[in-house]
């Protein structure tokens, strides 16, 4: 369907005729697929027309009007993942790409105030400068700061600097009826440094378990707790795309991949590396997102993920260890060796080489590595994303839903990577977060099924081996099997759906509906 | 190639949207984050690469009919190549040559723009890109003793270039360049009034046959001189001559080099010594036919490996901008007694476009300079004096930009401060 005439004009009377349009080869490049669990099909439903507000009051106007004519509007920021695109017709795109201001860097009270359209890399760069670092999704730099923008927030940096859940402060929101709500301490004293108070604490309702992934409104500003930085205001980094790396290891840095004999070693000593705070990034990463993050192309991979496989010994992590003082790295490396010497890890000599190690710790911290391990082996990924939980419930389940996948290795629909899952800890080991990636080629109807296939399986671990519910609940069918076995958590999210957006305007086809 | 031959690449975006950005890893502040001047001037996806590759896509689908739209859309890109660049930071696919292939296919289906169809008539009859040009190709060697190396045999090819010959104020560069080149000892000649178009915008603005038809005139005039190389002051010729020839089977053993490399060679050798004082702060920008773009062309032929990862039989090393030319502007400024450069943020494979190429001059001569504004103030914002370039073209983008902005950043080739450094006698 077209949008109507009126409802066009009336949109660009907001926004200006430069900032909206429906032509078809504008929504086109929209509507190509995510690289995000996709399917065989290319193209998603066109949106109908496509907005460019420059700030709240035009994303209001815009929320308005979708009330007024009955419509329904989706908005996302870098549009990366599927949740930004439509299920169906009738649904307008705000794409944020024009809020892009960072706010307000507060240092003293240690936050920083951010429009969607800010990226991970902007920010951390800015807060490096003062001495501050932000944690950053672990789908990359490249991803909107805003703490609430997508999906969990889970990142490299989660070990020492949490995640989207805890970091959230205050919130500026346009609900889907067109209401500018501002959130905690933002809500009475219009100051960003808290999101529970005082003033209206609405964070478990715009957030739940994982983001509504478009399905609640817009997100218009937001505040993010940023942690202390001990290193330099700029890495050294020299070289040419993409073999950078920097000139020197800054002072107190330190990186190593370790692996173990076994999953429960492992997890002795990240829980020992938890316990002593030693660890500024701690990823349990498995050989093929080590392999990928340092190769520079698939061939790379291909032979780093063979050399990595043989070298070791079993599951592992990777740890950086960040000292804030001579003698603090110092103890922090002692207090490592002893753990290590205690759980019989061993160091992958690749990371540990002095060639490798300060591409690898420049890599991690900026988080740019994240499509080379996810999206280069075949423009796709996706797969299992375990909740957060208890380190090592998180770690039973993908382990879990990781011996399927060898099945479908085995038939020659899944790239062959390995199986082992990648489990990291979160705050220090409090809680934990595992993914299964799995690599297919979409265009390949049989490898897309069994990406499905494995998916669903895992569903199904997940529920009857009581593992919760993971982070990759979208949509009405995947709540749905979940709802019955927590609590009915369902009906009180369609009652917050319902509640906040009585006309059902806020696209919701990734997040829940208020259907009964 | 066709666009159809790309589809895989196309097929490849994940949406990530690095092609919008510098490489991650060198982002040092909020400032100077954007890369590519098409989406952070109109904004909508398709107008960044990853939007392009939808476009593409789309196009070979057929769910898009050719309109305004579909060709401004097309069109308002410079062509640059820093979309593709960040992307194989990550990826294995290839993001411009779709791109251009976008172009060709839009021709040869006969949806051409008339601002280009001006451009490229006047090389169908003239054999320049400068339509109504007044001066003669040969007018800004006057009275210069150069060789004809279509008359007399030389050891080296100087092309000028269209934006050199018929512009008058680029012609101090060109013959600066003849003089350094002489003073060196060089065995230099010219083609005089039957130098022709590189051809390489035409191709850039999907005219491959008449690219092609100048490249095959072009290598038939080199050949028959009998020199061993080509020196070329211009980015874009560069660019044609040594990647775009050679990617169509037709450069040949003709070694090919920029002013800026030659000249860095003689430095080295001690043919050319500056010893005079060029007291000035300056910083340096990347021409992106001469820098990313600038790197050999790279010959495969094979296919995917069956499986379920995107490898090669045989492998395919992608074209990533690591081998472009960078650093002899840079050794021939560093040589300079007296001066100083300052690195802008966005340098060498990460630069910023001057706004010039890809057609964007001719087609919206609006955005060409809103693009070379954003380099102008970047770098002003560095404290130096004087923005130095490598290519006629980028230099004439940005004396427009200055003229008009009133900025007070001087404008140089890399050429006219090394000729202010070299004594009366050459060494």
């Amino acid at each position: 369907m077209a949008l109507e005439k009126v409802i066009y004009r009336a949109l660009e009377d907001v926004l200006g005729p430069e900032n909206i349009s429906d032509d078809p080869v504008i929504l086109d490049s929209y509507a190509w697929r995510s690289g995000l669990v996709a399917t065989p099909v290319k193209f998603v439903p066109r949106f109908e027309a496509i907005t460019l507000p420059k700030d709240t009051q035009q994303v209001q106007a815009i929320v308005k009007l979708c009330n007024q004519y009955k419509i329904q509007f989706k908005a996302s920021s870098t549009g990366w993942g599927g949740y930004c695109d439509p299920n169906g017709p009738g649904v307008i795109k705000i794409d944020l790409r024009r809020m892009n201001r960072i706010i307000e860097i507060n240092e003293k009270n240690m936050y920083a105030v951010v429009e969607p359209y800010v990226i991970f890399a902007q920010l951390q760069a800015e807060l490096m400068k003062r001495g501050l670092n932000c944690n950053i999704t672990g789908a990359g730099s490249n991803c909107s700061a805003l703490p609430i923008a997508a999906h969990q927030g889970i990142g490299h940096l989660s070990q020492s600097g949490s995640y989207g859940e805890r970091n959230l402060l205050a919130v500026e929101w346009v609900a889907p009826d067109g209401e500018i709500i501002r959130l905690g301490s933002l809500g009475s004293l219009s100051e960003w440094f808290c999101g529970d108070g005082p003033g209206p604490s609405l964070r478990g309702v715009i957030r739940g378990n994982t983001v509504p992934l478009g399905g609640l409104g817009v997100y218009t500003k937001a505040a993010a707790k940023v942690y202390h930085w001990p290193g330099p205001s700029t890495f050294p980094i020299k070289g040419v795309s993409p073999h950078y790396h920097p000139s020197e290891i800054p002072p107190g840095f330190m990186i190593r991949y370790f692996s173990f004999k076994s999953a429960d070693e492992m997890t002795e000593a990240l829980r020992k590396v938890g316990e002593s705070e030693i660890g500024f990034i701690l990823m349990g990463f498995n050989t093929a997102m080590v392999a990928g993050n340092k190769a520079t192309n698939n061939n790379e991979d291909l032979e780093l993920l063979k050399q990595f496989t043989k070298e070791v010994q079993g599951p592992g992590f990777l740890l950086i260890i960040a000292g804030n003082s001579p003698n603090d790295f110092e103890y922090k490396k002692r207090a490592l060796q002893q753990i290590i010497d205690e759980t019989n890890g061993k160091s992958l000599a690749a990371v540990e080489d002095p060639q490798n190690a300060g591409g690898y710790i420049w890599r991690f911290i900026r988080v740019t590595g994240s499509i080379r391990e996810t999206c280069r082996a075949t423009g796709c990924f996706g797969g299992e994303v375990g909740g957060t939980d208890v380190f090592g419930l998180m770690r039973a389940y993908i382990a879990r839903s990781s011996k399927i996948k060898q099945d479908y290795i085995d038939k020659g629909l899944l790239h062959a990577d390995g199986t082992h899952p990648f489990v990291q800890s979160i705050e220090h080991g409090h809680q934990g977060h595992g993914e299964l990636l799995v690599r297919y080629f979409p265009n390949n109807p049989e490898s897309a099924k069994a990406g499905m296939e494995l998916f669903m399986a895992a569903n199904q671990i997940a529920i009857e081996g009581h593992f919760g519910v993971p982070a990759h609940v979208w949509s009405d069918a995947i709540h749905d099997m979940y709802g019955p076995y927590a609590c009915n958590y369902t009906k009180w999210l369609r009652k917050i759906k319902k509640t906040f957006d009585p006309n059902t305007t806020a696209e919701a086809s990734s997040h829940i509906t208020a259907k009964e | 190639m066709t666009l159809e031959d790309y589809r895989s690449d196309m097929e490849m975006c994940c949406r990530c949207s690095y092609c919008k950005f510098i490489p991650l890893e060198r982002v040092e502040g909020f400032q100077h984050v954007n890369v590519c001047p098409s989406i952070s001037r109109y904004n909508f996806h398709a107008y960044a690469g990853g939007g392009r590759m939808g476009v593409g896509v789309a196009m070979l689908e057929k769910r898009l009919e050719y309109t305004d739209k579909l060709l401004e859309v097309v069109h308002n890109c410079q062509m640059c190549g820093a979309c593709d660049i960040s992307c194989k930071y990550a990826m294995d696919m290839e993001v411009l040559e779709p791109i251009n292939e976008i172009r060709i296919k839009c021709v040869e289906d006969g949806h051409t723009v008339p601002a280009l169809d001006s451009v490229v008539n006047s090389l169908r009859k003239q054999g320049t890109m400068v339509p109504g040009a007044k001066a003669k190709r040969e007018d800004w060697a006057e009275g210069l003793e150069v060789k004809d190396f279509t008359k007399q045999m030389t050891k080296v090819i100087y092309h000028t270039g269209c934006r050199t010959c018929y512009d008058k104020d680029m012609w101090k560069v060109a013959r600066a360049t003849i003089n350094l080149l002489q003073k060196a000892g060089g065995d230099v000649g010219i083609a005089g009034e039957n130098e022709s178009c590189c051809g390489g915008r035409a191709y850039q603005m999907g005219y491959r046959e008449d690219f092609l038809r100048q490249a095959k005139q072009n290598m038939e005039l080199f050949t028959k001189s009998g020199a061993e190389i080509l020196v070329t002051g211009c980015a874009d010729c560069y660019h044609a001559f040594k990647v775009l020839y050679d990617k169509f089977g037709l450069k040949g053993d003709l070694e090919v080099l920029h002013t800026t490399e030659y000249l860095d060679r003689l430095i080295q050798e001690g043919k050319l010594k500056p010893t005079r004082q060029v007291a000035m702060t300056v910083t340096y920008h990347d021409p992106c036919h001469l820098g990313r773009l600038g790197e050999p062309y790279i010959h495969w032929e094979g296919e995917k490996v069956p499986g379920q990862i995107r490898v090669f039989a045989p492998p395919k090393e992608f074209r990533r901008g690591t081998y472009g030319v960078y650093e002899p502007p840079r050794d021939i400024l560093k040589s300079i007694p007296g001066l100083k450069l300052v690195e802008m943020s966005r340098i060498k494979e990460y630069a910023w476009c001057c706004g010039a190429g890809g057609g964007v001059k001719e087609t919206n001569p609006e955005f060409a300079k809103w693009t070379a504004k954003e380099r102008i103030n970047e770098a002003e914002s560095t404290g130096a004096e004087a923005i130095v370039t490598a290519c006629p073209g980028c230099e004439q983008n940005f004396n427009n930009a200055v003229r008009e902005n009133g900025n007070s950043l001087k404008v140089y080739d890399v050429v006219e401060l090394l000729e202010k450094a070299i004594s009366k006698g050459g060494h």
